[in-house]
């Protein structure tokens, strides 16, 4: 374990279901995003940047893809001695049957043997599927300084969208005092991030109780964060300005990726001080043929484009074919668009063939178009 | 059968105006992202051959840096590519040759003990299965086949490379310098399959004969006495010597149909990735006919060029037929035609920079112009 002695569990087993057809096979952390990532390098690069080397990733939906993925923890640079990436599965374990994971609070008390192994002083819940870069050190720092039981990130959301979000009421010193999910008349705009410190005595001791609870949901939210405020526990708020987005939905998932190409936006990753980092492919540079345009766009290598590319990002391998148009669009890994046809507001799911000619995506329309084989074969027919 | 892979390095005519001056052209930056060596390390890895001995000529920072992080795809435990130099010093560098160099280190040739040895350059970009040749190599009988390639530009390229004469049953009769009068040659990719024993006995006889002898030297002195064959290769390729070859090069490359030829899913090129994120292209970029790696900024057009990663092109400025290596940047309005710009350079107050094809302008390293 690292110098700070601080553990990291990354909450990465949900499904993500309002992603539909784009977690069928993998779970919501182990899906695309920016051109070359995976939804959870971000978590996992924050956790190298920031000198917490011991990951422990609690994985449970479709976890094949993204176990394989995290296992290689060389790609953080988190392969040190004593430091490392913990897949952690639920598991069959001796005198009791093989439980899954029923909360996020379970997850982590279903591990707390490997807790116990790294003697942690602090641990560190993060999710799987945030976008955003933040200095856990400083986070750290001001929980040691504030004495404590558990520092809780949080963020200021638009008063009007607060509803949306798990609240946190806090008095003049960001101690909070109440805790609210989705309150329908919020009284504040801090909103919680999913990003926890525990001093790990005190959290072992209210995950094993919090077990014995029947009516338990046992999740971070709805029980640990009640019981400890409830016991009078010292809970901090730390306020996160930057960048952060809950990629949950295909919307949010969309804007997030065109985040990246908006001079606006906060999400730098240009950034050498603070790289994401990601399993490389191989490819070489992107190639632009004689009649290539591509404006306000976001493009990585292994991509070929002879079209044109108006504000979209395209993922590794992707080609535009000659007089295909691609706008406000997303276009995941190795995907091939046809000569001639033309996307609009979609995002485009790996692997498929856009055939030539082929019009998908509407540019009014208040929803993304979430493209998959089925979409295409639909539209294939109706398009004849 | 154990094979064992020994990548050389540029014989002394080897010229790249500029570049060299700061590293070997086999660690130059190539073609947005990769580094030369990675093409002739991945075609012996691609081939299957993960026992290898790089031998770097001088300055050898570049390429330690950049090969112990690169992962060539071969398993870490049983493969290892094992860098070496010359040991000696020398106060001229035409002592500095490849028998030399092997002379110095014959403490791990020897004890590599292999069945068989490939022997090929770093200065080279071309895709070659080495399995298939050592094949047609067994099956030949010969001593030593040696790689070469049709050329019907001898006359522009591939100055003072080996040209082949090949007698009717393949085998060669006659090697020597490409001295540019002629435009068909055979030119020799300086790729040679040949017994570990024999390699080893033509080491020892080089050295004996000459300090000044090259591998080629002593292969030349024995066509008579040994069957020295040739396998015909096919394909795209490029003899990177001197500066106006590593920029047509790049340029050629950077377009798709041609980087096809080299880079494909079934054949990887292998290189260190230094986990840039995408390229963006702003509101005011055109980008034809070109190359561009990740990590940039282009607000600019770029025509026909080569882009690296992690570089700027601004708005107004115009890149036409030039190399940009890694971490260089052009600023705003700046016309530049021609030109090999190497990395971390800077040019923003020269608003126009023009070289030609035959004779391409370099911009120094870290320079701000």
């Amino acid at each position: 374990m690292s110098r700070n002695n601080m553990v990291a569990l990354i909450l990465a087993g949900g499904r993500g279901s309002r992603l539909f057809d784009l977690t069928k096979k993998i779970a919501k952390p182990a899906v695309h995003f920016g051109g070359k990532y995976r939804i959870i390098d971000f978590a996992l690069s924050n956790c190298a940047n920031s000198d917490v080397d011991t990951v422990g990733i609690a994985v449970q939906y479709e976890s094949i893809q993204l176990s394989s993925y995290v296992a290689h923890d060389q790609l953080w640079g988190l392969n040190t001695a004593g430091g490392g990436v913990y897949v952690l599965p639920p598991r069959e374990k001796e005198g009791s049957g093989f439980d899954i994971y029923e909360g996020t609070a379970n997850a982590i008390a279903q591990n707390l043997d490997f807790l116990d192994q790294e003697k942690p002083d602090y641990v560190l819940v993060l999710s799987g599927d945030h976008i955003y870069k933040m200095d856990y050190r400083e986070m750290l720092q001001k929980h040691v300084e504030s004495k404590a039981d558990a520092t809780i990130a949080v963020i200021e959301v638009p008063m009007k969208e607060a509803s949306r979000f798990g609240i946190m009421n806090c008095d003049e010193e960001d101690r909070i005092v109440e805790f609210e999910e989705k309150p329908p008349v919020p009284k504040s705009n801090l909103a919680s991030m999913g990003i926890y410190i525990f001093n790990y005595k005190t959290m072992r001791k209210y995950l094993l109780e919090d077990e014995k609870k029947e009516n338990s949901s046992h999740d971070f939210g709805k029980d640990i964060i009640p019981a400890y405020l409830h016991d009078g526990k010292k809970l901090q708020a730390y306020r996160f300005k930057g960048y952060w987005k809950d990629v949950g939905t295909v919307d949010s998932l969309w804007e997030a990726n065109m985040d990246l190409i908006d001079d606006e936006s906060e999400l730098d990753l240009f950034d050498p001080e603070w790289k994401i980092y990601t399993d490389d492919t191989m490819t070489p540079p992107a190639t632009f043929g004689k009649k290539a345009s591509a404006k306000k766009s976001y493009i990585t290598q292994g991509c070929h484009v002879d079209g044109t590319v108006y504000h979209s990002v395209l993922f590794t391998g992707t080609t535009v074919s000659e007089g295909a148009e691609v706008r406000d669009t997303v276009v995941m890994n190795n995907v091939k668009i046809g000569k001639g046809a033309r996307l609009n507001r979609c995002l485009v799911m790996d692997d498929l063939v856009i055939p030539d000619g082929m019009e998908l995506g509407d540019k009014n329309a208040e929803k993304v178009l979430l493209v998959s084989k089925k979409v295409i074969d639909e539209a294939g027919r109706k398009q004849k | 059968m154990k094979i064992l892979g020994i990548l050389n390095f540029e014989p002394n005519s080897v010229r790249v105006t500029g570049i060299e001056d700061y590293r070997p052209v086999s660690s130059a930056s190539f073609l947005g992202r990769y580094r030369v060596l990675d093409f002739m390390i991945s075609n012996l890895t691609n081939s299957g051959i993960s026992d290898i001995e790089l031998y770097i000529k001088d300055r050898p920072r570049s390429a330690v840096e950049h090969v112990s992080g690169t992962k060539y795809n071969f398993n870490s435990k049983k493969g290892r590519i094992l860098m070496l130099t010359g040991e000696k010093t020398y106060t001229n560098p035409i002592y500095n040759t490849d028998l030399a160099a092997f002379e110095a280190n014959h403490h791990f040739i020897s004890s590599a003990s292999a069945d068989l040895v490939v022997l090929a350059p770093t200065h080279f970009i071309f895709t070659q299965d080495f399995q298939e040749m050592i094949k047609a190599h067994q099956e030949s009988g010969n001593d030593v086949t040696v790689l070469y390639h049709s050329v019907n530009n001898a006359d522009k390229r591939f100055a003072l490379c080996n040209v082949l004469k090949i007698d009717e049953n393949g085998r060669v009769t006659d090697l020597s310098l490409n001295t540019g009068k002629y435009k068909h040659r055979n030119v020799s990719l300086e790729t040679y399959v040949m017994s570990y024993k024999l390699f080893l006995q033509l080491i020892e006889r080089g050295s004996r004969t000459s300090s000044l002898y090259w591998f080629h030297d002593v292969l030349s002195d024995s066509l008579e006495d040994l069957k020295v064959g040739t396998y015909s290769h096919k394909g795209y390729v490029a003899c990177l010597n001197n500066l106006p070859a590593f920029h047509e090069a790049n340029l050629q490359l950077a377009k798709e149909e041609n980087m096809a030829k080299v880079i494909s899913p079934d054949w990887p090129i292998f290189t260190l990735t230094h986990d840039t994120c995408p390229t963006i292209y702003e509101e005011t970029a055109q980008v034809t006919d070109s190359s561009v790696g990740n990590g940039c900024r282009i607000a600019g057009t770029v025509i026909e060029s080569m882009i690296g990663r992690d570089c700027r092109v601004g708005k107004g400025s115009v890149i036409k037929n030039c190399v940009l290596l890694p971490g260089s940047s052009v600023g705003e309005g700046v016309y530049i035609e021609n030109a090999v710009i190497d990395r971390y350079a800077n040019i923003s107050m020269q608003k126009d920079l023009r070289g030609t094809a035959e004779d391409p302008l370099y911009v120094r390293k870290s320079d701000h112009i």
